[in-house]
């Protein structure tokens, strides 16, 4: 195609020749994708500690005090064959009251108090990564229910609760993302309306002298795409800021509160995709906004 | 090369142009003249497509302009150079990016691009302009870039709407010549004017409007 270096001829000197309202332009995508972008930080985050709980599932089952101690060690061996189960351990009530005691101090007498029952032996079982799974561990839950288990615990109803939550999170991520994604494709538009009125004469006359819809369209189209991923690099040194300054300070409470490991940037794949929603976003807002002139110029 | 049935443009309830029957030959010069809103830019504007007859029919080089589809008029007008008015220059683009855009639409080599440009702008009188901005150009100087633009990828009709309307006598005669020499080259001349000095100059082929209508021929 001939008309090729025309148009990136045009669509750098576009760049060049309305720098202010560029600038607006990739301040507009900029915003928008810095908004997306955190909530993807702060999700891919919050996914991280939920896979981390997960992978830590430990299913404690408290033996009847009656169950005779070589039938607990027999019921041992006969878990520790199961597919699912990665590691387990038998916990006397010796050692599960020695290891409360280490924990909680003066609690020698209110043990005392309550009896030697209060701490039977258990069973601790972890579960292989491939089961962690919540309807996995409620499946594993079911199939070792026996006479000999008082009591089976499993720690997951919470767990299940928190992805509940985050599942509910994402959701409202997305509503809110299709909102953002909205209102920035009608503020880019518009945006680009004034770049495009800016050069209304421009592009009318090169209308009268006979050039095409492709021609006319692609340098503004090629300059949304520049603008995008220009708005979607100033959006992720957005990001780069706040893991850095705000991330950061949070790092240890969190680790306190929640048992998060080190927060994490989000990973290249997802960098890329807020580069690509940059750019459709710049591409769609020009070329409706260049459609609309072509359809009104003589 | 151009062809007019019944053909009528209106604006609400006002016709600009009504029911006008033409037929311009290849290579003819004419001159479309009457009073101001006699339809003379009218007449021009459907000729290059930015306005649609309301009824009618419009040939323009065997092509029927009235039914053309908003993808199909750029091919229209590639074969048309029209001088405006109000030249419709470019302000941030020198003279001579004015001028080969006309060439560039077409997708033209850059090379023969330019060179056809700087001899076009050495024909109407510009050489040593090329690098000039159109708001730092005088009005006739303006108006010979506009003719350059128009004539650059040798059109088959040209049509120029009041093209000395803005210039003094010895100007007007400059843009008349080099408008005749186009004409000399084969290309089919229509000119918008009420300078009737410049017709009896040069005399041609006279269509006289008088509101929207086509009233008299000579």
């Amino acid at each position: 195609m001939n008309a090729l270096p025309y148009i990136l001829r045009r669509t750098l000197a576009s760049l060049w020749e309305n720098l202010a309202l560029n600038g607006v332009v990739v301040g507009v995508i900029g915003a928008a994708l810095l908004v997306a972008g955190t909530y993807v930080q702060v999700m891919v985050n919050l996914d991280r500690i939920v896979e981390r709980w997960d992978r830590d599932v430990h299913i404690s089952t408290y033996f009847y005090t009656d169950v005779p101690v070589d039938r607990r060690f027999a019921v041992k061996d006969d878990l520790a064959r199961l597919p699912e189960v990665k590691r387990i351990l038998y916990v006397s009530e010796d050692e599960a009251r020695a290891y409360l005691e280490e924990r909680v101090p003066d609690v020698e007498p209110i043990l005392e108090e309550l009896g030697a029952e209060i701490l039977p032996a258990s069973l601790e079982i972890t579960l292989r990564d491939t089961y962690t799974r919540p309807s996995d561990i409620t499946r594993f839950v079911e199939k070792i229910q026996s006479t000999d288990f008082e009591n089976i615990d499993y720690g997951q109803e919470w767990v299940q609760r928190f992805n509940n939550f985050l599942s509910l999170l994402q959701m409202l991520g997305v509503a809110l993302g299709s909102l953002i994604a909205g209102a920035v494709i009608f503020l880019v538009a518009n945006t680009m309306h004034l770049v495009v009125y800016a050069r209304k004469a421009e592009l009318e006359t090169m209308k009268l002298v006979g050039a095409t819809w492709n021609f006319i369209s692609t340098p503004f189209v090629l300059e949304g795409a520049a603008l995008g991923a220009m708005g979607a690099g100033t959006a992720i040194l957005g990001m780069w800021g706040i893991h850095t300054v705000v991330f950061q300070r949070l790092q240890s409470y969190l680790q306190l509160a929640l048992g998060a490991d080190q927060l994490v940037f989000p990973p290249a794949p997802l960098l890329w995709g807020l580069v690509g929603a940059g750019v459709l976003l710049g591409v769609a807002g020009c070329w409706t906004s260049v459609r609309r002139f072509w359809r009104v110029a003589p | 090369m151009i062809r007019l049935y019944h053909v009528y443009k209106s604006y609400g309830t006002h016709d600009a142009i009504s029911d006008v029957n033409l037929h311009i030959q290849k290579g003819e010069f004419t001159y479309v003249t009457g009073p101001s809103g006699a339809g003379k830019t009218t007449l021009l504007k459907l000729l290059y497509g930015a306005e649609r007859p309301s009824a009618g029919k419009l040939l323009v080089g065997g092509v029927d302009a009235s039914r053309l589809s908003q993808s199909q008029l750029p091919f229209l007008r590639r074969n048309i150079g029209v001088v405006f008015q109000d030249f419709k220059l470019i302000p941030n683009r020198t003279v001579f990016d004015n001028v080969i855009l006309a060439l560039e639409v077409l997708g033209m080599d850059r090379n023969d691009s330019e060179r056809r440009t700087r001899a076009v702008l050495n024909t109407v009188g510009l050489r040593g302009k090329e690098d000039s901005w159109p708001l730092d150009l005088s009005g006739g100087e303006q108006q010979r870039v506009a003719m350059a633009r128009a004539i650059v990828n040798d059109p088959a009709i040209l049509l120029a709407d009041e093209p000395t309307g803005n210039l003094d006598g010895a100007m007007a005669v400059e843009v008349m010549e080099i408008l005749l020499a186009v004409n000399l080259r084969g290309t089919t001349v229509m000119i918008a004017t009420h300078d009737t000095g410049l017709m009896n100059r040069f005399p041609n082929r006279t269509l006289r409007f008088e509101a929207g209508r086509l009233v008299s021929e000579k």
